[in-house]
């Protein structure tokens, strides 16, 4: 039935308004608290709004500081795809890794894979306080033990160049989360894919190569497109480690972080929603980018190819 | 119905008819805010026309400045960090408050030189203090004597300060530390320090690369080359809080400490057996002597408060002697008026005789009072972490942040006005 059809008779009409009464709590929510913030902080990006006195309209003046004159935006832009273009994907391949290793039939399996899910659990807060600690140049466990190997470690968190890298190891801590979504898609491969592989004589690395990877490439999808949202926001460890300064020396200043210095310390806030809609459209480029080519790679069972 | 407005506490709250309720922001809070409660007590029971009620807004300076934006501004803030003043000043949204202290009898000359300038913008003040800091050093007498540097006798020129910091350095084989004697940090200080300074306030001009202030971050940054900055930085990464026993000063693995005389309180609780003594700022040839820094926390009352008169009745009776000295001892903080510096009740232990006398100083320096204060202070941070890992030579990123801020502080006047 069309939406007209509906309109014309009584009980239809009833029907309507009864069905967006019920779904006016969540309508109105939508509304308010979602839409109407979105739509605003697109107008307050085209103004001056310093919180104490009204927003005044400048056009896309804050645009132009941003692209021409901050050179934080562009150091923070750069920290931000490192992170996206090294250690997400770092991050994807070992819990595919650990998930694989967690799919295999052994004995105390459940309780491997709790151990591997469980740092994924902990606040991120807490992790990165007790990440600073394992990496402490002197006393930190990480350089203990690469001291006991004969490596002299780095100075981590409090070296520029070592300061991202070990961002990317303490995620890596949190790998059980993508390992858990894997596992899943992992056990829901049909077996007799496998056993009609093997009997056309592949081994394991040709099974895993043709069954195992097109069977997971959905899931790989959504791991990739939700990690590539999050690591585009990627703050907390970032804002606790640093304290907020995004040292050192603007290592670890990613994209969300100078935004939140920009609106909170600075309180320039309509600099701020401008380079939240900035990141909002290189986040959307992104992950349009990566849908377009999910067309050549994701493969979802009962599709021809 | 009257008993529950009793179990829920509200049988107290009804204002007596006439009554006028203002609300008051702190940003104190543990010892501190239980401070400013007794005080705030005393001046609801003293003052029974007025009713102040405290909101604690600690550990979070914006909600004041969302207070504003939201139209919820409180009567009285003190969650105003003197940085901000300028910038709040500039736009407009606190209330000046020499009428109201001409109409009390009082002036804002009753401060040390150094906050009285702090609490001004453009000539008129627009804050009121009821604590002060100090900045200077602490020397490890033990260690002094060990390596052989006269213990009664600390530095007083910045070359005595670099053979002492150099003397009191111990290092393991492989290069490490053991101890180092000093390590400079703090660019905007030690820029006055230098005679040097960062903004202008005569000619409006940012003066963020005054040669003063590029011999002071070249001079820090030669501690960085001297001493290899990554192995200090590695070895301070061992350090533990100042607020627990294991505090580096405490535990000797640094011998000069820069800090301020809130220092005292940790030292009597963490190594109350440590002998150490104390020194103003070395300076170099043409330097500042007894530079000292001034900052923290400022009363203000906004325009939007609905209660000036009231307002101002409780932050007149906080700010004069009797409830200022009351803060200042219960919480060992320094008094900010000329008068009770003076007073034998704050003199009689020495560090503090030192530091009130360093507070009264000329060579105290608080925020400059222009608008973009607080980003500017952020630059000067980066600079100086830029400069010290020898990055980029100190003229170049003075110069480079001279013309960023100047852009900013030219853009920011432009839209106040």
């Amino acid at each position: 039935m069309k939406l007209s059809d509906t309109m014309r008779s009584k009980q239809g009409r009833r029907d309507l308004r009864n069905g967006l009464l019920f779904a006016s709590p969540w309508l109105i929510h939508l509304a308010v608290l979602i839409a109407y913030p979105i739509l605003s902080s697109f107008y307050y990006s085209l103004c001056n709004y310093d919180t104490l006195r009204p927003p005044r309209f400048i056009g896309l003046e804050n645009y132009r500081i941003l692209f021409t004159e901050d050179p934080l935006f562009y150091a923070s832009l750069w920290n931000t795809f490192y992170m996206v273009v090294i250690g997400l994907p770092v991050g994807l391949f070992l819990s595919l890794g650990i998930a694989l290793l967690m799919n295999q039939k052994l004995s105390g399996m459940a309780f491997y894979r709790t151990l591997y899910y469980l740092p994924s659990i902990c606040p991120v807060v807490a992790t990165s306080i007790l990440w600073l600690w394992l990496l402490n140049p002197e006393m930190g466990l990480v350089n203990t033990m690469l001291g006991q190997i004969g490596v002299q470690g780095p100075g981590w968190l409090v070296a520029p160049e070592w300061a991202k890298p070990a961002l990317i190891l303490m995620g890596l801590w949190g790998a059980g989360g993508g390992m858990v979504i894997y596992l899943a898609a992992l056990q829901d491969v049909p077996q007799q894919l496998y056993e009609a592989a093997s009997l056309d004589g592949a081994g394991k690395i040709a099974q895993f190569r043709h069954v195992t990877l097109p069977m997971l490439s959905p899931v790989i999808l959504f791991n990739l497109i939700m990690g590539l949202i999050g690591t585009f926001q990627y703050f907390t460890q970032a804002y606790v480690i640093s304290r907020g300064s995004g040292g050192p020396q603007d290592s670890t200043l990613f994209y969300a972080l100078h935004l939140f210095n920009v609106a909170f310390l600075d309180f320039r806030m309509g600099y701020a929603c401008a380079m939240a809609w900035v990141l909002f459209l290189i986040t959307l480029a992104a992950s349009l980018a990566v849908f377009r080519s999910s067309a050549r790679w994701v493969y979802y069972a009962g599709e021809s190819r | 119905m009257a008993a529950a407005f009793a179990l829920a506490g509200c049988a107290d709250e009804t204002l007596p008819p006439g009554a006028v309720e203002i609300r008051y922001w702190t940003g104190w809070t543990g010892d501190e805010l239980n401070a400013q409660k007794r005080l705030v007590d005393e001046f609801n029971r003293s003052h029974p026309r007025i009713r102040v009620r405290v909101l604690s807004v600690a550990g979070s300076y914006q909600k004041v400045r969302i207070g504003f934006a939201g139209g919820a501004t409180p009567d009285v803030v003190s969650a105003v960090w003197a940085d901000e003043l300028a910038g709040y000043a500039a736009r407009g949204v606190l209330r000046p408050l020499d009428p109201y202290l001409a109409r009390s009898g009082r002036s804002i000359e009753e401060y040390v030189p150094g906050v009285s300038r702090m609490l001004q913008f453009k000539g008129r003040p627009y804050a009121l203090a009821v604590t002060t800091n100090t900045n200077f050093i602490l020397f490890n007498k033990k260690i002094f004597r060990e390596v052989g540097l006269d213990p009664e006798r600390p530095p007083r020129t910045l070359e005595e300060l670099d053979a002492a910091a150099a003397a009191c350095t111990q290092r393991n084989p492989d290069g490490s530390f053991v101890r180092y004697g000093y390590r400079p940090t703090g660019l905007m200080q030690w820029a006055y320090v230098f005679g040097g300074q960062w903004y202008d306030a005569a000619s409006g001009e940012v003066t963020a690369n005054h040669p003063a202030n590029v011999q002071a971050l070249d001079w820090m940054a030669s501690y960085a080359a001297k001493y290899d900055v990554t192995r200090m930085q590695n070895f301070e990464a061992t350090f533990g809080s100042n607020a627990t026993p294991n505090g580096p000063f405490f535990v000797g693995k640094v011998a000069m400490w820069q800090t301020g005389e809130w220092a005292r309180a940790h030292l009597t609780r963490h190594a109350p057996n440590l002998e150490y003594g104390w020194f103003p700022f070395p300076i170099p040839p043409g330097g500042r002597p007894s530079t000292s820094g001034a900052g923290g926390s400022v009363f203000v009352i906004p325009v939007a408060s609905r209660h000036p008169d009231e307002a101002w009745e409780f932050l007149d009776w906080l700010t004069k002697p009797y409830a200022v000295a009351e803060f200042c001892e219960s919480i060992t903080n320094l008094p900010p008026l000329t008068e009770l510096g003076k007073s034998r009740r704050f003199r009689d232990v020495p560090l503090m005789r030192f530091a009130l006398d360093l507070a009264a100083g000329q060579n105290v320096f608080g925020p400059p009072g222009m608008p973009v204060w607080p980003r500017y202070v952020q630059e000067i941070r980066r600079v100086e972490d830029y400069a010290i890992f020898g990055r980029k030579p100190a003229q170049g990123l003075l110069d480079d942040m001279d013309f960023r801020v100047e852009r900013d502080l030219v853009r920011t006047l432009r839209e106040v006005e």
